[in-house]
């Protein structure tokens, strides 16, 4: 462990930054098991327990992020406060995309099972829009590519738009009530996984007071 | 700044550092042997030399701005071995005063602020009571000042006459000798000069050393990131040894147990753990007095910087060992910091009269 003070390598802000990277990264695989469980694959020991391991691994790395920074301000005083503190934000978004995916699985355990829903394909395409932006937010972030940052939080912010709009579907549904909560459950954790996706990446490119405020204009703000 | 310019800029102002060192030996020699003597003649009391390295440290806030003049006094034979040995101990004690100040920034949160003072006072606590049984027993059978000087004198060898020659001493004489020509064009008066190279010696060490911390802690501050986060819950010697490196790399004890404080106070590390590493800072903080001794190149100059060394590897060989002493420093300042929890007036009562009024009082009545 001493000879940790003679090697060369990366900063501590680097080594948080590939660790918000593989906790996004990890909250899709999450995700696509969940998924993959809602769409025909049904509950299973090995699934449960697939899901339970990543979740765990991304609750370890949310407390190796906080823990990094706190040694990192600690030793480097007020150097990179506006960076520790956007991560210590940014890391709570993080474990929470790992979270609402892993209510996905929940819907399964309550008999929910879209692979021969009549509106599947619809389900499909949220589903799939959803694992896309998880994976271009993973990469933007890696990136630091902030006009990629900005069009996929305006892209973002549309989809949070049609969940709404699914969600007030359902109140006039004719199907049945378990049908009606199942989707109204599912577009509810798609918006939650998206607005945490949108908040991870306000720290590429809003100030520490507006990250989480993607959405306010000029006007609001003064 | 790029690395490697930060790094040579490092380099240079460890070289000014030892010419500092070298300027203010010159300078007191310079001044009339009558001055110089007075000047300590009132310190023959231990204790009263013990206060005069606290206070000293607290006011300069740096053990080493402390030990490397007390190293630069002894080599110039103005300060006698058996008065600069418990103030090169009240040094070790002074200097704690900087993550005791640290601590009191955490007073709003009562929990944080719990594990802050205890994490601070438990350096305190280590360095008084190695001090209290250590001094006694080198006053009696000079236990750390002769070994000291048998170790000195088998380095210095062959050379003699209280001297000994080292690379450094020779890169360092260059240096100083141009320092001391551009003075000697202000005045021709010898007093005057010694003074003048006494206060340039003294700047020099003073600002050298915080700009050498400064640097390096910029330099190395991922290192230091990443070997704090391996010995968060390590044992004693991995702990230990973290201390020792940081401490020597950043040549500054308070910045390391600075350092600590906030990873304590959070929860990050536990004051158990902070405590290895808080006595590696004691002994890496020693390596400032070894470099200004191979400057001055004296065996009584290198006799005081190995007596530090010796004190703060004894005091842990003392009291960290066996478990039941080595709790005691850390339940000491526990209950100290639960007094200061309930009555935060105290902590700063504390400091005061700990690390101001006490050694003042033991001045003046000395």
């Amino acid at each position: 462990m001493v000879f940790q003070f003679f090697k060369g390598g990366e900063s501590t802000i680097d080594v948080v930054e590939a660790t918000l990277v593989q906790m996004v990264l990890d909250g899709r695989d999450v995700y696509e098991t969940a998924m993959d469980a809602l769409f025909g694959g049904g509950r299973s020991k090995e699934t449960k327990r697939e899901l339970k391991t990543t979740d765990r691994g991304i609750n370890t790395a949310q407390r190796d992020v906080r823990r990094d920074l706190m040694i990192h301000s600690s030793v480097s005083d007020t150097v990179d406060l506006p960076l520790v503190l956007a991560y210590m934000s940014t890391v709570k978004d993080a474990e929470r995309i790992g979270d609402y995916s892993k209510n996905f699985y929940d819907l399964v355990k309550y008999g929910a099972d879209f692979e021969n829903a009549p509106d599947r394909d619809l389900l499909v395409d949220y589903r799939d829009r959803v694992s896309a932006l998880l994976g271009d937010a993973a990469e933007t972030f890696k990136d630091r590519n902030d006009d990629r940052a900005r069009a996929l939080i305006a892209k973002a912010d549309g989809f949070l738009d049609e969940y709404d709009e699914q969600i007030k579907l359902q109140y006039s549904s004719t199907g049945t009530a378990a049908d009606a909560v199942s989707r109204a459950l599912y577009f509810r954790f798609l918006k939650r996984i998206t607005a945490h996706v949108m908040n991870f990446l306000t720290s590429l490119v809003l100030p520490v007071d507006r990250l989480d405020y993607y959405d306010e204009t000029k006007d609001d703000r003064a | 700044m790029p690395g490697w310019s930060r790094a040579a800029l490092v380099v240079f102002l460890l070289y000014l550092f030892l010419v500092g060192v070298r300027l203010l030996e010159g300078g007191i020699k310079g001044v009339s042997g009558g001055a110089q003597e007075s000047l300590f003649e009132g310190i023959t009391n231990p204790i009263a030399a013990l206060a005069v390295g606290v206070l000293a440290t607290v006011l300069v806030q740096s053990s080493s701005v402390t030990t490397a003049t007390i190293v630069a006094l002894v080599a110039a034979g103005t300060l006698p071995l058996e008065t600069a040995v418990p103030m090169i101990m009240g040094a070790n004690i002074g200097t704690t005063v900087t993550n005791t100040l640290v601590s009191l920034g955490h007073a709003r949160r009562s929990e944080e602020f719990r594990l802050a003072f205890t994490a601070a006072t438990m350096h305190d606590f280590f360095n008084v009571l190695a001090v209290a049984t250590i001094l006694p027993l080198e006053l009696a059978f000079g236990i750390l000042s002769r070994p000291a000087a048998a170790m000195a004198e088998a380095f210095a060898g062959e050379v003699g006459g209280g001297k000994f020659d080292s690379p450094i001493k020779g890169a360092v004489k260059w240096g100083a000798s141009h320092i001391e020509s551009l003075l000697e064009a202000i005045t021709d008066n010898a007093r005057a000069l010694g003074f003048l190279l006494l206060i340039v010696g003294l700047l020099l060490i003073f600002l050298t050393l915080t700009y050498i911390t400064k640097n390096m802690k910029v330099l190395i501050a991922a290192r230091i990131e990443r070997s704090l986060n391996a010995a968060l819950a390590k044992s004693g010697v991995i702990g230990m040894s973290v201390g020792v490196l940081i401490t020597i790399a950043v040549q500054s004890s308070s910045i390391t147990t600075s350092i600590l404080i906030p990873l304590v106070a959070s929860g990050v590390l536990l004051v158990r753990n902070a405590y290895p590493i808080t006595l590696g800072a004691n002994v890496g903080t020693t390596i400032t007095a070894l470099l200004a001794a191979f400057a001055a190149g004296t065996v009584d100059g290198l006799t005081i910087a190995l007596v530090h060394l010796l004190f703060n590897l004894l005091g842990i060989l003392i009291l960290y060992p066996i478990p039941r002493i080595r709790v005691v420093p850390i339940r000491l300042a526990g209950w100290l910091a639960g007094v200061a929890v309930r009555r935060k007036w105290l902590a700063v009562a504390y400091v005061g009269a700990a690390f101001i009024a006490l050694p003042v009082f033991v001045i003046v009545v000395s």
